[in-house]
């Protein structure tokens, strides 16, 4: 139940194409209205809880990160990825870099929906699979 | 062109296409009960495959420690992502664990080299062996064949069971069901068809294959021993899902059992399948469709749980010599309650297959094994998979099994009765002694037929009721040591000749004669 007030309001506040979305404060006035008249006032935490967590689905959905395993790596690797951000269609100052050593060397991409692991562990990984499996 | 060759040609394809770049994936949400619910892969299919990818942020000795690669399969689409069954251990998925989409949809290794192997649900081995060296993948979930590349069953599949064989005789093709309580005999009556095989031709002999779904672990090594010490694994294959796999495995299990044998199908080859049994395979699609919020219907199973169990019998098929001639017989089992079968999973599976073999549980205690009631189990091929000798032979049983079970209720004033009455009551009773039969014991084809065939002709009229198996036996053993060459005849042709009922009868009276201590009752 909580998940639905939550979409609404997040739909209040963002709009439709063509139409303005509500003011914060109106959308949440407008929510609490509804509520009490309701007599499901209880729900409100609740739905502030389900609201964030739409938030940051929202986020890992729209954040395209670049992990590198070393902070040095970090220029090479934004130049290797430039023609897949290109494909992606985005630009180079909204992306996010995180270090992860785990990767050994190489770089992966990952972000709105798309995985593009050029790592040197997911190419060991892939080798000493084959190499079992066979 | 046959599955194998397609196979070859999509890895070469593959090989030389250029590779994507990125995959599609999403995170997980939510986990519990070997089902996942996912955010994103919007591109995702039903059936697909989905890779869990373990090994983030671990070091590379880690993941390479972590066992096999953790699957997936996609069973709904919805608005926001996918929910899945996880094909594995559950307590492996974390939720925010990146999930690779594999556009794949699920595929099983099959080939000859199975033959004689244990596998999962997922085609691996089980059996200690080793990995399969070039297997040839088959995809889990395949449209069945059509009518055009079908024909007619017409060729028999010969269980080595005298009251299957005469009465609700096997077609290869068909789909027969086995139905009863449980302790009723029907995986030993599956198990014995399977055995029986040994006895064909290896041109004509047909590849096994025993799925076992939610069953014991025991039961399962007990009958791979069993096959094993007979000899009958090398033509065999076992699918185990047993009951400490997840749903998802069990439900799965069917499913990977007919796309193996779909590999010697379009080979060319006959298969015959064994699922042991489609009640827990039910259940566990309910399981899981419950845990995937998919609406309940009757006894809380989904709406397409018919859907389930329609596509997977329909696989079973004979093919037309122009599709390569091969077939898949089925052999579904199912389990009732207290004999109840009008349920709902037992009523769906009868209205699908071709026929169903009724085990009762009252014949079974009254030592009638096997315990099919010839009465109301019937096979809807019928006759058109029967030789002519067990053609010839058999119409006679049905007539008489048939008034005995009338008049059977009559028995107990057999002092009262007329003579004609009594003899059909007295003969009935024989006739029975004669289609019982001890487990792991099957026999011929043309033993069978010289069996029934000195019970029509009433050998066995002379001797005490409770003597008939005994003196039935011995005399299947007298015709084995002296008339070898008339059963070879019988084997061969498939027909029971003047010449061959002549020598039958012969035969008969020198059994007399050598063994007049059975015939108790002429004295």
């Amino acid at each position: 139940m909580e998940h639905a007030y939550a979409q609404a309001l997040w739909k209040a506040v963002e709009g439709t194409p063509g139409r303005a979305g509500m003011k914060p404060a109106a959308a949440v006035k407008a929510i609490v209205e509804v509520l009490t008249r309701e007599g499901r006032g209880a729900l409100l935490p609740r739905i502030a809880r389900s609201l964030a967590r739409l938030a940051e689905r929202e986020h890992a959905r729209n954040d395209m990160v670049l992990t590198v395993a070393r902070e040095k790596d970090e220029r090479s690797a934004k130049s290797a990825a430039k023609k897949n951000l290109a494909a992606l269609g985005i630009d180079e100052g909204d992306l996010k870099t995180q270090i992860d050593d785990s990767l050994i060397g190489g770089w992966r991409l990952e972000g709105k929906g798309v995985l593009i692991d050029h790592s040197h562990k997911s190419a060991l990984l892939g080798i000493y699979q084959r190499a079992t499996n066979a | 062109m046959d599955s194998s060759t397609v196979q070859k040609i999509l890895k070469e394809i593959e090989s030389v296409a250029p590779q994507r770049e990125g995959q599609h994936v999403g995170k997980v949400v939510a986990v519990g009960d070997g089902v996942v619910s996912i955010d994103g892969l919007t591109k995702a299919v039903m059936s697909e495959v989905l890779h869990f990818e373990e090994g983030r942020g671990k070091k590379l000795e880690d993941s390479m420690e972590s066992e096999g690669q953790l699957l997936g399969l996609v069973l709904n689409l919805e608005e926001d992502g996918v929910r899945a069954a996880i094909l594995g251990d559950t307590e492996r998925v974390k939720e925010g664990m990146t999930v690779k989409s594999t556009g794949k949809v699920l595929e099983v290794p099959s080939g000859e080299e199975l033959l004689g192997r244990v596998v999962s649900a997922l085609g691996e081995p089980i059996d200690g062996k080793g990995p399969f060296k070039n297997p040839t993948m088959m995809p889990v979930e395949r449209e069945a064949k059509g009518v055009i590349e079908r024909k007619s069953v017409t060729v028999p599949l010969q269980t080595g069971i005298k009251a299957i064989d005469a009465l609700i005789s096997i077609g290869r093709g068909q789909r027969e069901l086995f139905i009863g309580d449980r302790g009723t005999g029907k995986t030993t009556v599956a198990i014995d068809a399977i055995l029986n095989q040994k006895n064909e031709p290896k041109a004509t002999r047909p590849v096994c294959i025993y799925v076992a779904i939610g069953q014991k672990e025991s039961k399962t090594a007990r009958i791979t021993q069993q096959l094993r010490e007979a000899g009958a694994l090398e033509y065999s294959i076992i699918v185990d899902a047993p009951a400490s796999a997840p749903a998802a495995l069990q439900y799965l299990a069917p499913f990977t059992g007919v796309a193996i044998g779909e590999y010697f199908m379009d080979q060319g080859k006959d298969v015959l399948i064994v699922y042991d049994d489609l009640s827990k395979q039910a259940v566990a699609y309910r399981e899981i469709s419950l845990l995937l919020r998919r609406p309940p219907g009757r006894e809380a199973y989904p709406g397409d749980i018919f859907y389930l169990h329609s596509r997977l019998l329909e696989r079973a098929a004979r093919l037309s010599e122009e599709a390569g001639g091969g077939s898949i017989t089925a052999l579904p089992i199912i389990e009732t309650q207290e004999g109840d079968v009008s349920g709902y999973i037992p009523t769906n599976v009868i209205s699908i297959t071709d026929g169903q073999m009724f085990l009762i549980t009252d014949l079974f205690n009254k030592g009638i094994r096997p315990a099919i009631d010839v009465g109301i189990s019937v096979s809807r091929v019928g006759s058109a998979a029967q030789t002519k000798a067990m053609k010839g032979v058999a119409g006679g049983i049905k007539l008489e099994l048939a008034q005995f079970r009338e008049l059977e209720a009559f028995m107990q004033f057999a002092s009262d009765l007329d003579k004609e009455t009594a003899d059909r009551i007295e003969s009935g009773r024989r006739m029975v002694e004669v289609l019982k039969q001890k487990n792991g014991e099957p026999i011929s084809l043309e033993k069978q037929v010289a069996a029934i065939y000195a019970a029509n002709t009433k050998l066995f009229r002379d001797v005490p009721v409770n003597q008939v198996t005994v003196v039935e036996k011995a005399f299947v053993e007298f015709l084995d040591a002296n008339f070898a060459q008339m059963l070879a005849g019988i084997k061969k042709s498939g027909q029971l000749s003047d010449d061959a009922k002549k020598e039958l009868g012969k035969a008969m009276e020198d059994f007399r004669a050598a063994h007049s201590e059975y015939f108790a009752l002429a004295k």
